[in-house]
């Protein structure tokens, strides 16, 4: 599923650990609009339950896409 | 009794920092856990108190390195990150006292705030988290 999606823009955070992806998403997500797309890349093992938990508190919307070798890929949409 | 559930305030988290400069593998969570909480939007503060203004000390965090015999990111990484991120600081004056500081010896940014302001915070936080 949502193998195809393409993002307005990429948030390169591989090799760095948490909490420094979801900083860095919280900043670049209010630095694009409604609507708008990030694809966030990520080796920090723990950034998929912490990019769930993200969602439910933040309500964006994220889709865990097919990780790329060590590579969690993160397909974010700013909702409002 | 009857609570006013305001739908829109923001989901407050209030971390109790009782560690200091003695044991810096101590020292970088609740910045960490603070800043993770902001980046969720929510209202993330620390309250330094026993031991723990030690770390604030200025001076203090630039030199204070997170893992042992001085490797690691130094403290002052995680301070201002979580602090850039809207994180507050609050330490407690009897706690100052106890290591003979005062609030002009501690790093700019941080609040002193008494106990009844700190009970305050804890009950009108969603969750207190003590270290």
């Amino acid at each position: 599923m949502a193998t195809e999606l393409v993002a307005d823009r990429t948030l390169d955070c591989t090799g760095m650990l948490c909490p420094v992806p979801i900083v860095k998403l919280s900043k670049a997500i209010k630095e694009i609009q409604p609507g708008q797309s990030i694809l966030l890349l990520a080796t920090d093992p723990g950034s998929q339950p912490d990019m769930q938990a993200w969602q439910r508190r933040t309500k964006n919307e994220v889709t865990v896409m097919k990780p790329e070798g060590k590579t969690f890929r993160f397909f974010i949409r700013r909702t409002a | 009794m009857s609570k006013l559930v305001d739908e829109s305030a923001p989901t407050r988290v209030l971390y109790v920092q009782t560690h200091g400069a003695d044991t810096p593998g101590r020292t970088a969570t609740p910045f960490f856990l603070a800043t993770a909480a902001a980046a969720m939007d929510m209202e993330a503060a620390i309250y330094f108190t026993m031991n723990g203004p030690t770390a604030l000390k200025k001076g203090v965090p630039e030199s204070l390195h997170i893992k042992s015999e001085g490797r690691g990111q130094v403290l002052r990484f995680f301070i201002d990150q979580a602090v850039d991120m809207g994180v507050k600081l609050y330490v407690c004056q009897p706690s100052l006292d106890l290591h003979d500081l005062c609030i002009d010896d501690l790093i700019d940014g941080v609040e002193m705030i008494g106990g009844a302001a700190f009970n305050q915070m804890a009950v009108e936080a969603d969750a207190v988290v003590a270290f």
